[in-house]
């Protein structure tokens, strides 16, 4: 499968209610180790409520400035969340769906500074 | 005025670096060993899901398999992607470092990612006269 055709893509709930679109995909790397870096295992998807995409990747990182577009980009991307892939149903051409009862999970890079 | 909404809960430490595939990955350049530019990965290919069928309870999650570059000029302004059959990959397993670019740890000379820049090389430049030595 190619990322791109899953980024924008919209996503529903089980009742399929609108949650918002693929920002981004999380992956770790946590796979097959290989000679040089393991293999990144998909961790889950970043859905953003309010935008096709994320830009900067300001409402994850934390970062603050500058300040007008750090604030701008904050409000832009309100309300994204991390879904585990644990908590994706079914991963269509144009939807994915998530499983009953999923986990809204910060969308925080908390382990880039410790990598 | 509405309240704002409660702070959303952490994802368990998780042994590994984590990697968003637009913000640490997608449009990056990426260098050879040698640091010579080789191309910028325009997509990404996982190993999964297929499309349209239901995920099973527990099944294991995708892996990142190659970086995937092309001719996409024309797609990013109209829209849509180039074939599959159309993109250049590089496997994972050449990638040696994820930072501001991406280092491999292999030559980037036999990839097939820096055709163009070869067949320019032998056909066209090497043509011109004085075009097979470094200039002195």
């Amino acid at each position: 499968m190619i990322l791109g055709d899953l980024l924008g893509t919209p996503v529903f709930d089980d009742d399929g209610g609108r949650l918002g679109r693929v920002a981004d995909v999380r992956f770790v790397l946590a796979g097959t180790p290989h000679q040089l870096m393991a293999e990144p295992r998909l961790l889950g998807l970043i859905v953003g409520p309010h935008s096709a995409a994320s830009f900067l990747g300001y409402e994850r990182n934390g970062l603050t400035r500058p300040h007008l577009i750090a604030r701008f980009l904050q409000w832009r991307h309100r309300g994204s969340f991390l879904v585990l892939w644990e908590d994706v149903a079914l991963v269509g051409a144009r939807s994915v769906r998530l499983r009953p009862g999923f986990t809204r999970y910060s969308a925080a890079l908390e382990n880039e500074e410790k990598a | 005025m509405t309240s704002a909404p409660a702070p959303l809960p952490r994802v368990q430490h998780v042994a590994g670096r984590i990697l968003d595939a637009q913000l640490h990955l997608m449009d990056r350049q990426v260098l050879d060993h040698d640091g010579v530019p080789v191309t910028t990965v325009d997509d990404l290919e996982v190993s999964g899901p297929a499309l349209d069928e239901d995920i099973e309870p527990g099944s294991p999650a995708p892996v990142l398999t190659a970086l995937l570059t092309g001719s996409v000029l024309g797609t990013r302004i109209f829209g849509g992607r180039p074939p599959s059959s159309r993109l250049i990959r590089i496997p994972w397993q050449d990638v040696a470092e994820v930072g501001v670019v991406v280092k491999l740890g292999v030559k980037g000379e036999p990839l097939d990612a820096s055709w163009v820049e070869r067949w320019v090389r032998d056909k066209i430049i090497a043509r011109i006269p004085g075009g097979r030595h470094d200039p002195r």
